[in-house]
């Protein structure tokens, strides 16, 4: 089943007098249970195809669907909806909301969506425990490390049951041991849960572990290879 | 949630917040302070014009007050005092006689105005008699050898029955309250001298003291020089009924001091039965009848009432004949809008800058937000609830500050006896009991939230502004 379906895809950037075409036609989809991961040099537009397919951007030319949803039709403000519905995020500086708790930062979302209290807590117990951080409940994350901080951060973005989960350079900024533990989690909840990873990254240690590889070049899919890392 | 993050948000940066709660508070506290001492001047001087010197309504031919005509007294006083003993909202009616004539002694002479009264009735009117000044008399006692009168300080010291000498007791008074034995010693050449004036005595002074000592404790040595025989006598001159010149020796029979120079300066009080047999006047004529009212805020509404039953006569409320006390009461309301708009805008310039700080220090974070999905209005709620948090707490501190220090001050009074002439020269007090409407906090409070809610709205515009993939991309 499809996910995500990118098609003829363009974002320009007019950047004075240049022009920049930091997507250049792409044409992609991902299925259910993707284990993708998106690479190239600096500048190949790996974070711009991230921002689009998240919602976060809109793009010059072609068409975005995601979910049953044609991302061009969306209004800015359904769009914000739209992530909290169905786009889980994992930034490379983690981003989490420093004066809340790891419980209160994963139950973030599910409280914007009204879950009930009982509820919220059950999924957020559930999701700290299968990050194994169900011993930093009330941990802020300036007392937790980066490793732990980037486990919230996937707890957060898993506990509202997305339909994928956009990762850009998730390991970045952690050391091989944390990110090993995070990428073990990560294939986890891909395997129990079936959830669709797409990362963005040039960890090394996240293409080995990736199932599909796609590679960009000057905003352009050079190579799109399946791996079977079974 | 969106409460809650606001809040612990205030206190991710707690010496930021807390400087701008310390300033919000100290600029709420100076204001509402500033505006209770302003406030306590004009409502003891108001209280003091309607107890001491005034009341309410008075009531008047219509000629008295441009004409010194003796004869221009009104007609059918007993009609005038039948309409207000009918009206509930009267208390107390008293006549008076008034006269204007000069006094004098055998230093000085003066124009005054003399005012005959019923003592007894006057007493449950005018608070003049607690203003009697010690040592100076018994008010009208019952030594009615002589004619008495009861004058102020002022017109005492002008007709030169008020005196300074510094006695061996005053000196030694001097040294218990505090000043110091050197400077005892050096007023010591002053001893049993007597000065006709203050100005004299500070003069000599002046000689003797430094500069500083003077300042310090000029004011407690003329305190303790101030001298008054009992018992002088001041004559009274004016023309009766009948236009002759007459008049006669009155008893000093005690000396009241208010804080208003003018009004001690030509008030002469006598009894009314004396002036009466002096100037002529037949039994029941009266120049002037004054009502009290239960409440000073039926002033407006009862002087029309009165003036539609009274056609023909001067019906005048306190506030028409001291039109500059009622022009300064009239307006403590805008000065009230003033003083607020200051403290609202110091309160708001404080948030708006502490804001966009907060704001622009957590560009990523708010990228992210919206990146997860918190949508433009909650961001915008979340920015509202911090600045009102920010304002509220500083508000509410400045209140809860500016309250205890009021409630102290109103029970001990601030002292400006340093400037006493300056103020009592326009009537004023130099004693202030700081006092402040409970009214007056809560519109504070309300119009602090406001400021809050309304000093927020440039930090958040900036907040719904991020792009989030632009946020996220910064630092």
């Amino acid at each position: 089943m499809k996910v995500v379906e990118i098609n003829d895809v363009y974002k320009t950037y007019h950047d004075t007098e240049v022009e920049v075409k930091a997507v250049n036609g792409v044409t992609l989809s991902f299925e259910k249970g993707d284990f993708a991961v998106i690479v190239g040099p600096s500048g190949s537009g790996k974070t711009t195809l991230l921002n689009l397919i998240g919602g976060l951007d809109q793009p010059t030319g072609g068409e975005i669907i995601v979910a049953g949803h044609r991302l061009s039709e969306l209004k800015p403000s359904e769009l914000i909806d739209f992530r909290m519905e169905h786009v889980g995020f994992v930034f490379q500086s983690y981003n989490l909301i420093p004066v809340l708790t790891a419980s209160e930062n994963v139950g973030f979302i599910l409280n914007l969506q009204k879950w009930p209290k009982e509820k919220r807590k059950a999924r957020t117990d559930e999701m700290l425990a299968s990050v194994g951080l169900s011993d930093r409940h009330n941990s802020r994350p300036s007392q937790l490390s980066g490793g732990q901080q980037q486990r919230v951060a996937v707890a957060r973005a898993l506990a509202p049951r997305p339909e994928f989960i956009l990762a850009d350079e998730p390991t970045a900024n952690l050391d091989t041991k944390s990110a090993e533990t995070l990428l073990d989690i990560m294939e986890k909840l891909n395997h129990d849960e079936k959830m669709t990873f797409i990362f963005s990254t040039h960890d090394i240690r996240v293409m080995k572990r990736a199932r599909r590889v796609i590679t960009l070049e000057d905003g352009r899919i050079v190579s799109d290879v399946r791996v079977n890392n079974n | 949630m969106i409460t809650s993050i606001a809040w612990k948000n205030v206190w991710r940066n707690r010496t930021r917040s807390l400087t701008v709660i310390a300033a919000v508070t100290v600029g709420v506290f100076a204001g509402v302070f500033a505006m209770a001492a302003i406030n306590s001047s004009i409502v003891q001087r108001i209280d003091a014009a309607v107890n001491e010197e005034l009341s309410h309504i008075q009531i008047n031919n219509k000629e008295f007050r441009s004409s010194s005509d003796l004869k221009n007294v009104i007609p059918e006083p007993e009609k005038v005092i039948s309409v207000l003993q009918n009206i509930p909202e009267v208390t107390h009616i008293a006549e008076r006689i008034i006269v204007r004539g000069i006094a004098s002694t055998s230093a000085g002479s003066t124009g005054v105005e003399i005012t005959g009264i019923n003592v007894e009735g006057e007493e449950e009117i005018f608070t003049l008699k607690t203003r009697l000044i010690p040592g100076t008399g018994s008010y009208f006692g019952s030594d009615t050898r002589l004619n008495s009168a009861f004058i102020g300080e002022k017109l005492a010291k002008e007709l030169y029955i008020i005196r300074y000498i510094l006695t061996e007791e005053s000196l030694g008074t001097l040294e218990e309250g505090g000043v110091p034995s050197s400077v005892v010693q050096k007023l010591k050449p002053l001893e049993n001298q007597r000065f006709t004036t203050e100005k004299k005595l500070t003069e000599a002074l002046a000689g003797l003291l430094s500069a500083r000592e003077a300042k310090e404790y000029g004011m407690m040595i003329r305190e303790a020089a101030w001298s008054y025989r009992e018992g002088s006598r001041i004559i009274l001159t004016f023309l009766d009924a009948d236009d002759n010149q007459t008049g006669a020796a009155f008893r000093i029979c005690g000396i009241f001091r208010t804080n208003n120079d003018l009004f001690e300066a030509m008030s002469v009080f006598v009894p009314e039965n004396e002036l009466r047999r002096l100037t002529g006047l037949g039994e029941g004529e009266y120049h002037r009848i004054i009502a009290r009212l239960a409440d000073n805020d039926l002033t407006d509404r009862i002087t029309p009432e009165v003036t539609e039953a009274l056609p023909g006569l001067e019906v005048m409320n306190w506030k028409e004949i001291q039109t500059d006390l009622a022009m300064i009461a009239d307006y403590m309301n805008q000065i009230y809008g003033i003083f607020m708009a200051l403290i609202l805008a110091a309160l708001a310039f404080g948030i708006v800058n502490t804001m966009l700080m907060s704001v622009l220090e957590r560009t990523r974070e708010l990228g992210m937000l919206s990146a997860i999905g918190m949508n433009r209005r909650r961001v915008f709620t979340m920015i509202m609830l911090e600045s009102i948090f920010l304002s509220v707490v500083g508000g509410f501190a400045g209140m809860v500050v500016s309250g205890i220090v009021i409630g102290i001050t109103g029970r001990t009074g601030i002292n400006l006896v340093k400037y006493s002439e300056g103020m009592e020269a326009f009537g004023y007090s130099a004693h202030l009991y700081p006092t402040i409407g409970a009214d007056f906090f809560i519109m504070l409070t309300v119009l602090i939230v406001i400021t809050g809610i309304l000093s927020a709205i440039y930090p958040a515009r900036k907040a719904l502004q991020l792009n989030p993939v632009e946020a996220l991309r910064g630092e």
